[in-house]
């Protein structure tokens, strides 16, 4: 018995809900950050996965789970860019990057 | 031919003459017055904040209100002035000349012109409104017949001598232009409804009516209100007969529209005709009660117009209002509307069922007996007139409501004419006197106990109004006699013996109130009430325990010159009236004249017929009372005997008060309206205003509540966000599992 996709969809699984955890848990922005990489990559794994073995023959034409993969790998890099600069930003403002503390969007 | 359809100039010369004094001769007298300020003028400016008084220093150095609107800045008129009341009664004239040629005409004496058709002639149609399709069309329509000549005549004649005989009477008062103006629009006012062919128009008419009347009864807007004499100010006056007048109004609205929601016309011929219980379109045909219920609603518009029992209180507090336009709203303009507009719509009351006419017929009875009643005790001159007035309205319904298909209207509209002539008679009279009161006492005096002996100093007036006395008392040969006594003698032939005793008592009341009102105020040798012009008529004004009939307040008044005969302006339609009260009532084809086939009088057998007699009987009764009370035993003597008396003392304190009606409605205002008015006033404050509020605060607290959940941090945000996702992850899959 071989890898199936349910593996797969349980690896995306078990990584998304730690990625949630952490970034729904953790106080410090970068972790949070890093838990939100997580659940992307969490994702691109459950689309890589579902693009593999849904194919009808093999090495067949259907990528687009696999070209989707890429641009979220893409999106995240950027993403992670501006959060990272808005997350100095922040820091050199406010000498902290708890994110308990940042809420200058309250009520 | 050309000669009835001319007769629109009748209708609308009073309209012209109106707008000629309202925007020409009037403005002339107030642009031509003297411009220096007098000063009266000055206080006035001093206390402008209270308009209802012109006060002025008196020669005793204490505060006088100036009473009866005396312009001390015209000191006479000017020309603008005199101008505006020579135009209103050379308009008046001429229109007055046309309705008589025309009465003489289709009346056979004179012919000038083909006789009238039996239908009328319509002189003036406009199609005011055509609803899309042509169902309802909306006509201003003009329309005169027989009953619509006699009733200009009646309007033209009295309005020409009241405004001839205001030349004298008006002479020394404010806006003397302004008053012919007015009694000119109200002399077109009432012509509206004399020429109406429909209810639209008559209905206009009668509004204005309502308006002429509001602005001639409060004409002397600065008077104050007497409590003494518990007489109210003439704007309180003038609003209050605005305001019951609409009371009334309410069913004659409501009345017409049923009528009209109905046939789809407002016509009265059409309307007849489709009433009519033999006709072939007989709308009503299975629903007589219906028409009956409109009628009595119409006839409510006549109670409040004319002055029946609930709504009569207007009247008499329209007695403020100056002598003239008492005058004219008692005898042509007014009062006759109600009665003219029943007689109008007669074939319609005749097609309703028997209740229409019984409600008329008992309103007018009850009316009549309830106003002689209170008449008995008065002491105000003017009043007496106003509840005789109201009184012999009575007299009028009940002569329509017991006429039916063989009089016709004849019998109550007979009464109305020849009523117009003695009772503008005695208006014009009770004028007279309260000139020459004024002129001897310089105040306005209406009390007759400040009267009596009057008949010396003021000839033409006492004999007058002897002369209308006698014919408002039915006396025999006078006007009164003959129309009074047929519908008296009618309710008996109709066998309502309940009229008949209630008339026939009314009438007895009538003569015993009205020759009263004449030995007060003209005989006996002199009222020495006050210690006037001496004599110990009335017992003297000092004698111990004769308190009884003395005003509250009252000091005494000073001797200060002898009462005298009114200027020839004024008696000459005094004595043109006393002519018309005697004849007016030998037009015996006068019930033949304004219903065509109706029965006609016969001087024969009113002579011969027993009730004539009983009628006779009555009056001489009701005359000799009056005459023994007050001329052998003497007001004093009386007024004791009353007041030693527990049951007299009360039924003279319950009709003097005029039964109480004032006060009830005063409640019924007071805890009736004024308290449906709070509990309005509690809905809206705690129902309307909680609701509004109630929504607002709900809002407001629902949003200083919710916004807590704007944390402003992200990961509780990121909470809800996927809290939210599994929450419909979990949706989906259950619907998905069970639903199918």
């Amino acid at each position: 018995m071989g890898l199936t996709l349910y593996h797969f969809l349980a690896l995306g699984a078990i990584l998304f809900f730690i990625g949630l955890y952490g970034a729904i848990s953790k106080k410090n922005a970068v972790a949070v950050l890093m838990g939100i990489e997580i659940m992307l990559n969490a994702v691109n794994i459950t689309l890589v996965g579902f693009s593999f073995f849904n194919r009808v023959k093999p090495y067949s034409t259907y990528l687009t789970g696999q070209i989707f993969a890429i641009f979220i790998i893409t999106v995240a890099a950027a993403e992670a860019a501006v959060a990272l600069a808005m997350i100095i930003s922040i820091y050199r403002k406010r000498s902290t990057v708890d994110v308990g503390e940042i809420d200058m969007m309250r009520w | 031919m050309a000669l009835y359809y001319g007769s629109w100039l009748i209708l609308l010369s009073p309209l012209f003459s109106f707008a000629v004094i309202i925007f020409g001769t009037r403005v002339w007298d107030l642009f031509s017055r003297p411009v220096q300020a007098t000063p009266a003028q000055q206080a006035e400016a001093h206390a402008e904040s209270d308009i209802h008084y012109i006060e002025k220093k008196g020669p005793h150095g204490e505060e006088e209100v100036l009473e009866d609107d005396e312009d001390p800045q015209v000191p006479h008129l000017t020309m603008g002035a005199k101008v505006s009341g020579y135009l209103g009664i050379l308009i008046m004239a001429l229109a007055c000349l046309y309705s008589w040629i025309l009465l003489l005409n289709t009346a056979g004496v004179l012919s000038i012109a083909p006789p009238l058709p039996a239908s009328g002639v319509t002189v003036l149609s406009y199609n005011w409104l055509v609803q899309a399709g042509g169902t309802a069309s909306y006509v201003v329509a003009f329309h005169i017949d027989t009953l619509a000549i006699a009733m200009m005549t009646v309007v033209t004649t009295v309005s020409l001598l009241v405004q001839f005989y205001s030349q004298g009477y008006m002479g020394n008062s404010a806006g003397y232009a302004r008053f012919f103006a007015y009694l000119s629009l109200f002399a077109f006012s009432m012509l509206d409804i004399v020429f109406a062919q429909n209810f639209l128009v008559i209905f206009v008419g009668w509004e204005l009516v309502g308006l002429s009347s509001y602005l001639l009864i409060g004409f002397w807007i600065n008077k104050a209100a007497k409590p003494a004499e518990d007489r109210p100010s003439p704007s309180n006056a003038a609003i209050e007969a605005f305001i019951v007048n609409r009371v009334g109004d309410v069913g004659f609205i409501i009345g017409i529209m049923i009528l009209f929601a109905q046939t789809g016309t407002f016509d009265f011929a059409t309307l007849a005709s489709k009433t009519d219980p033999h006709g072939v379109s007989h709308v009503f045909a299975g629903n007589l009660g219906l028409l009956t219920l409109a009628m009595i609603l119409v006839f409510c518009g006549a109670i409040g117009k004319s002055a029946q029992v609930p709504l009569h209180i207007w009247l008499p507090s329209a007695m403020e209002g100056p002598t003239p336009v008492s005058a004219l709203i008692h005898a042509a303009t007014m009062v006759a509307a109600g009665v003219y507009m029943v007689a109008r719509t007669f074939p319609l009351f005749l097609a309703a069922g028997p209740q229409a006419f019984g409600v008329v017929a008992w309103v007018g009875a009850i009316t009549a007996i309830f106003a002689a009643t209170i008449a008995l005790t008065q002491y105000d001159l003017k009043r007496i007139l106003a509840f005789s007035t109201i009184s012999q309205l009575g007299y009028m319904f009940v002569g329509l409501g017991v006429g039916g298909a063989e009089y016709g209207p004849g019998p109550g509209m007979f009464h109305l004419f020849t009523h117009a002539f003695f009772k503008a008679l005695l208006f014009l009279c009770a004028g007279s006197v309260l000139h020459a009161m004024h002129h001897a006492l310089h105040r306005e005096t209406q009390d007759m106990r400040y009267m009596g002996g009057l008949a010396k100093f003021m000839p033409v007036t006492a004999i007058t109004f002897l002369i209308a006395t006698l014919a408002i008392s039915g006396f025999p040969f006078f006007s009164g006699f003959y129309s009074k006594d047929t519908i008296i003698g009618l309710t008996l032939d109709r066998g309502d013996y309940g009229l008949y005793i209630v008339t026939q008592v009314t009438a007895g009341l009538t003569a015993f109130y009205m020759l009263r009102a004449y030995i007060l105020t003209f005989g006996g040798k002199g009222g020495a009430y006050s210690g006037l012009w001496g004599g110990p008529y009335r017992g003297a004004a000092g004698v111990a325990g004769v308190s009884w009939g003395r005003l509250e307040g009252d000091k005494g008044v000073a001797h200060e010159g002898e009462p005298e005969e009114s200027p020839r302006t004024m008696t000459i339609p005094l004595i043109l009236l006393a002519i018309a009260s005697i004849v007016a009532g030998y037009w015996f084809g006068f019930f033949s004249y304004v219903s065509p086939g109706a029965q006609v009088l016969n001087f024969g057998t009113i002579m011969t017929d027993w009730k004539t007699w009983v009628g006779v009987l009555v009056s001489f009764l009701g005359l000799g009372w009056a005459y023994y009370l007050y001329c052998a035993v003497g007001w004093v003597a009386v007024g004791n005997v009353v007041q030693n008396n527990a049951v007299l003392r009360f039924l003279h304190r319950v009709t003097l008060h005029q039964y109480y009606v004032k006060e009830f409605y005063a409640l019924l205002i007071r805890y009736g309206v004024l308290g449906l008015s709070h509990v309005e006033a509690a809905f809206d404050t705690y129902v309307v205003d909680g609701i509004v509020n109630g929504v607002a605060g709900l809002v407001r607290g629902a949003g200083r509540d919710l916004r807590h959940v704007e944390t402003g941090r992200v990961q509780s945000y990121m909470v809800g966000f996927f809290g939210g996702v599994a929450v419909l992850a979990v949706l989906v899959f259950v619907l998905v599992t069970f639903v199918k």
